[in-house]
């Protein structure tokens, strides 16, 4: 019986260890694939040196809480400059008002935060207008609700108006009773050339991560040609343009381009981005790997401290073989059966603190997916 | 929700406080309500405006004006609500005649489509006779398939971009709902998958119905309740798709599957737009579908002729108030012939270029009287009132530089724009025969405009006749510059020397219409007319012409001599001469024409991918700051992190190593203001990193970096790192 349930075992392992040598060559492939074929050489030849590349745990770290404070408190350069650049572009916000009532939607690009200069052109020269706000870098936000605020906005002029000419369209129903955005959009429409009321769409990153999806462009697109709406939109994204086809941008949105590099730091923009130097895994793996050892049992901490001793001893070999792994931990008594260890194994597997990797030899051999120094650091830590 | 904020004030005077924090962190909000006030200032300018009042009454008290810095704020507020106004009147008059000339040339398919419904209406009315009970039975189906085929049209649109045709559509449909039809006009999105049947028949119900639907079920007993009351029965409905080729063909196929069922009870008709070629449907649609399909084909106009009439009608004959100068016809040219070809991309940058003129130009507003019949009065009547600013500003334009007759005062202006109208109209009937030749030689009427809006074509006429240059030129030359779209008016004036009699006299009936205020060109044109009557067929017209000049180099290499075609080619090059001056030789073409190539440029193609690359890579160029140096390679601590950090990253290839890259950008940082501290010239980041502890700099370098990163990833230039490659960071712009 156990030999068969080690065949099955052996079997699953090779299976797993041909599913990660599949992915690896799928990822070389999309990057070969990526641009053409002098650069795909390049990435070759980047990645036979790869052994040899400095790892970003070789950094000296500093304590995640006090890089975010550092990062909050960071002094912004040529604050005095960016302030006149800014100024520059005061001159222009009549221009912008121009081509907004000539039935233009101006999209705001180039490198910088336009959060603030945006919302001072709106607050300053689109007086005239309801400016609602679009803050599209926030993943968290639901179209369905700016639509149904918009509605309510020019629901209200509406009613004025009828009130004054009676019996103009007194079916139309309540913003309430709308159910889909897409109802609520066509509610919109339809009762906008009735509204004597302009209201101005001004949306951070329309590009933004909650509406770069078709739908919600089309919904934007859908809006913006009403006769009382007016858009005004800022992209960061060097592709944004992907998003529009010709029917909205000629059609719908109607874009007037203005180049506004602004320098400004993108802070709000990038506040719920990870940071690069802790997001990369060997940090956050060394955290991870050491909790999951300490809640196993000593004898299995035991068993992977064999293994991570033999990994640092050894770092040209390619791995341990289970069968000297084996020998080892039996020496030490550590485990008195092959099962023993194999349960053993498969713990740690699961929870990927180990990998299994065909040898040259032929063999199956054992491998901890971490740096020599993580690795230290995390036998350090499991004393 | 949303949070109501009632006072408009300045969002960066307040940008510390706390409500704008909130404001950072919500989805959305309503930064202010619209003030009655400021709608109340521009409805009295308005009136002021309708009144005609001069700019005495402009000014408005202190108190309405608050947010002005000086005193000719409000007058330039003015100024700028009658450029406004300026725009509102000719860009309709443009609109108008844009929609009116593509009208006419569908107006041939639009009667061709309705002649099939009708017929087809009429054969299935005589076929089949339901009362309301009958029709609204969902059963029996009729069993004969053959009879439940729906009508098709298939409107070839030559076209493989659809925006075109969705005006296209739009008219057609409005040509068929004024004459008694209904139509519905759906498009690729109402036959998606995600909706499935069910978006595409509330879609056609919606449309249909003119009240909404209210909860009802869409389904077709819906459909064929409302075809049953009386005021919607007896007219055929005819279902319009734009882009039949954008449609999910499964859903487009239960689609018609379903209208098949009930096509005895109900004339449906579709009208399906095919991009490429007939046989599109068959490779798209199931079989089941297409087999309830009774097709018929029909073919609209090509682009080319579009583009064709439009220049015609907007550029030519629409002129006199807004032009275009010579280098922005030749971006328009290649912006239709390169960028996509497309009339509606064509007509957005040409009223881009128009809002710009009005919103730029400061003294624009004064081509708006260019449409009246009395001009001059308005002009003068203008002129009263305008302050030595303005007056200022119409002498200061640059082609009233070299002009001394205009300081003798009003008069003189107004006498040059009368000047500048009249020469618009010789312009544009000179070009107008130009076009007539065009298009009986099929040239494109884009390319002869280009040519005759340049200035230096005109500075060259003065010293030569153009059938001289041509022939010196030689036909090869021409040729090859034809295709760069120069050399197109001689390639006309070529055409008119090869054109058989018949052609000739058509072509002069039309150029005596369009010659009618030269006076001089007309009676030639007669004269030549009753010559051509005169002459038999076959026989050379040998009369010598007073004015024809360089008769020998001309019959030497033409070979034909003083024939009549020849004397219509060199009356048309007397024209050019005398009357063709292009609108940038005049004195204050300004007002009426648009030569800013480079604004129109930079707000219709955006380019953000090449122009962020730039923005870090110069970054210098835009915040001139006196402590970086202004070589684009030089690296110092005190540029912009992102900017030093994508410098950086040019070095790598296709992935760039984190370690490496953070070490790079330290050494940068670190090195650059040990050294800038030996020289004794702080900079931002050495003042700084000076009183901090090694850890603290270390920290401050590590926050630099991050965020740095994070802003490159927000441009999009970056890819962040895999699980499986960690270390490493892919580059995704290359190259500008």
């Amino acid at each position: 019986m156990a030999p068969k349930r080690k065949k099955v075992e052996v079997e699953e392992e090779e299976a797993r260890a041909q599913v990660e040598v599949e992915e690896e060559d799928e990822e070389e492939e999309e990057l070969a694939f990526s641009r053409n074929y002098f650069l795909a050489k390049e990435v070759g030849s980047a990645s036979g040196k790869r052994s040899a590349a400095r790892k970003v745990s070789e950094i000296n770290l500093v304590d995640e809480q006090l890089l975010r404070a550092s990062l909050s408190e960071l002094p912004t350069k040529h604050e005095k400059e960016i302030g006149s650049l800014l100024e520059s572009y005061k001159g222009l916000y009549s221009n912008w008002l121009f081509e907004l009532r000539c039935g233009f939607g101006l999209l705001m690009y180039g490198f910088g935060s336009k959060k603030a200069f945006l919302e001072d052109f709106a607050s300053s020269t689109l007086t005239s207008y309801t400016v609602v706000v679009i803050n599209g870098y926030l993943a968290s936000v639901n179209l369905k609700q700016v639509m149904t605020t918009i509605a309510e906005i020019l629901w209200e002029h509406y009613k004025c108006k009828a009130k004054i000419s009676t019996g103009k369209k007194q079916q139309t129903q309540l913003p309430n009773g709308l159910k889909s955005v897409d109802d609520i959009v066509t509610f919109i429409v339809d009762i906008s050339d009735d509204c004597n009321c302009s209201v101005c769409l001004l949306i951070h990153n329309i590009d933004g991560p909650a509406l770069r999806d078709p739908d919600s462009q089309q919904h934007l697109a859908r809006v913006s040609c009403c006769s009382c709406i007016c858009l005004v939109a800022s992209i960061d994204h060097v592709n944004a343009p992907l998003l529009w086809d010709k029917k909205m941008a000629y059609t719908q949105f109607k874009w007037s381009w203005h180049h506004v590099p602004t320098f400004v730091p993108y802070k709000v923009e990038g506040l719920f981005n990870p940071l690069i130097l802790f997001s990369s895994g060997h940090v956050q793996t060394t955290k991870t790997a050491l909790v999951v050892l300490q809640s196993l049992t000593p004898n299995a901490q035991s068993v992977f401290r064999v293994l991570a001793e033999f990994q640092l001893a050894n770092e040209k070999e390619e791995g341990m073989h289970v069968s000297e792994l084996y020998t080892k931990c039996r020496e030490q008594f550590l485990v008195s059966s092959q099962v023993t260890l194999n349960a053993h194994l498969t713990e740690f597997k699961d929870h990927k603190l180990v990998k299994m990797r065909r040898h040259s030899d032929g063999q199956d051999c054992l491998h901890i997916p971490l740096p020599t120094n993580a690795l230290e650091k995390l036998l350090q830590e499991l004393v | 929700m949303a949070k109501h904020q009632s006072s408009p004030q300045s969002a960066s005077s307040q940008g510390a406080n706390s409500q704008d924090a909130n404001h950072t962190l919500e989805p959305f909000f309503v930064l202010h309500k619209a003030q009655p006030q400021a709608t109340v200032v521009e409805k009295v300018s308005k009136s002021r405006k309708g009144r005609k009042k001069g700019i005495e009454s402009s000014p408005k008290s202190p108190e309405k004006s608050k947010r002005t810095t000086s005193d000719e704020q409000p007058s330039n507020t003015l100024y700028e609500q009658w450029r406004f106004k300026a725009f509102n009147e000719i860009w309709s008059l443009i609109q108008s005649s844009i929609e009116g000339v593509l009208r006419d040339i569908n107006l041939k398919l639009f009667n061709e489509v309705l002649q099939w419904i009708e017929d087809s209406f009429s054969e299935i009315k005589s076929n089949v006779k339901l009362s309301s009970s009958e029709i609204l039975q969902p059963y029996p189906l009729l069993a004969d398939t053959l009879c439940r085929k729906i009508p098709t049209a298939f409107v070839l649109t030559k076209n493989a971009e659809y925006v075109d045709d969705i005006q296209t559509f739009c008219d057609l449909g409005s040509h068929l709902k004024a004459n008694r039809c209904h139509v519905a006009n759906m498009s690729a999105l109402d036959f998606s998958l995600k909706f499935g049947i069910g978006g595409s028949v509330r879609s056609l119900l919606r449309q249909l119905h003119s009240e909404p639907l209210d909860g009802k079920i869409a389904d077709m007993l819906t459909l064929a309740k409302w075809y049953c009351e009386e005021e919607n029965n007896d007219k055929p409905i005819v279902v319009m798709i734009d882009d039949m080729e954008c449609c999910n063909a499964d859903v487009l196929g239960n689609f018609i599957t379903m209208l098949s069922e009930w096509v005895m009870k109900i004339p449906i008709f579709f009208i399906m737009g095919v991009a490429t070629t007939i046989e599109a449907p068959k490779n798209m649609l199931p079989s089941d579908a297409l087999q309830h399909l009774n097709p018929c084909k029909l073919t609209l106009g090509t682009p080319s002729d579009r583009m064709n009439s439009l220049v015609e009608s907007v550029l030519v004959e629409v002129c006199y108030c807004f032009s275009l100068g010579h280098e922005v016809s030749v971006f328009l040219r290649n912006y239709f012939l390169r960028h996509d070809g497309t009339i509606t991309s064509f007509i957005s940058a040409l009223k881009l270029a128009c809002s710009k003129h009005f919103s730029l130009e400061s003294v624009s507003f004064l081509g708006l009287y260019m449409l009246d019949q009395d001009s001059e009065e308005r002009w003068s009547e203008k002129f009263v009132y305008l302050p030595e600013s303005m007056k200022r500003c119409i002498l200061n334009l640059h082609s009233c530089k070299s002009e001394k007759n205009l300081q003798g005062g009003v008069g003189s202006i107004v006498q040059q724009l009368s000047d500048l109208k009249a020469s618009q109209r010789f312009w544009s009937s000179v070009v107008l025969c130009l076009f007539e030749v065009a298009r009986y030689s099929k040239m494109q009427f884009l390319d002869i405009f280009c040519e005759a809006t340049d200035p230096k074509m005109y500075c060259m006429n003065g010293s030569e006749n153009i059938l001289k240059k041509h022939f010196r030129c030689g036909d090869k030359n021409s040729t090859a510059r034809s295709s760069s779209g120069v050399g197109s008016i001689t390639r006309v004036i070529h055409t008119i020397r090869e054109m058989p009699v018949a052609a000739l006299s058509n072509l002069l009936d039309k150029w005596n219409n369009h010659t009618e205020e030269m006076t001089e060109i007309n009676e030639e044109v007669k004269k030549l007319q009753s010559v051509l009557a005169s002459v038999d067929e076959g026989k050379v017209y040998e009369e010598n012409l007073h004015n024809i000049r360089n008769r020998k180099s001309v019959s030497v290499i033409s070979g034909k001599g003083n024939s009549a075609n020849e004397k219509v080619a060199m009356l048309l090059d007397a024209m050019i001469r005398k009357y063709m001056k292009p609108l940038e030789c005049m004195t204050l073409h300004e007002i009426i024409c648009f030569r800013d190539v480079d604004v129109l440029q930079s707000g219709l193609i955006g380019d953000p991918r090449k122009t962020i690359q730039l923005d870090l890579l110069k970054c210098h160029s835009y915040l001139s700051c006196s402590c970086c140096s202004s070589d684009a390679k030089n690296l110092s601590p005190s540029m912009h992190d992102t900017s030093i950090m994508y410098k950086l990253a040019q070095e790598f290839g296709d992935v760039i190593n984190l370690y490496e890259w953070y070490q790079s950008f330290k050494t940068v940082l670190t090195s650059s203001s040990q050294t800038s501290r030996k020289r004794g010239c702080p900079s931002p980041a050495s003042k700084k990193a000076k009183p901090l502890p090694p850890s603290e700099t270390e920290a401050l370098i590590q926050a630099r970096f991050c965020g740095a990163v994070t802003e490159l990833q927000i441009s999009g230039l970056l890819r962040m790192p895999t699980k499986r490659r960690p270390d490493f960071i892919q580059r995704i712009a290359f190259g500008l």
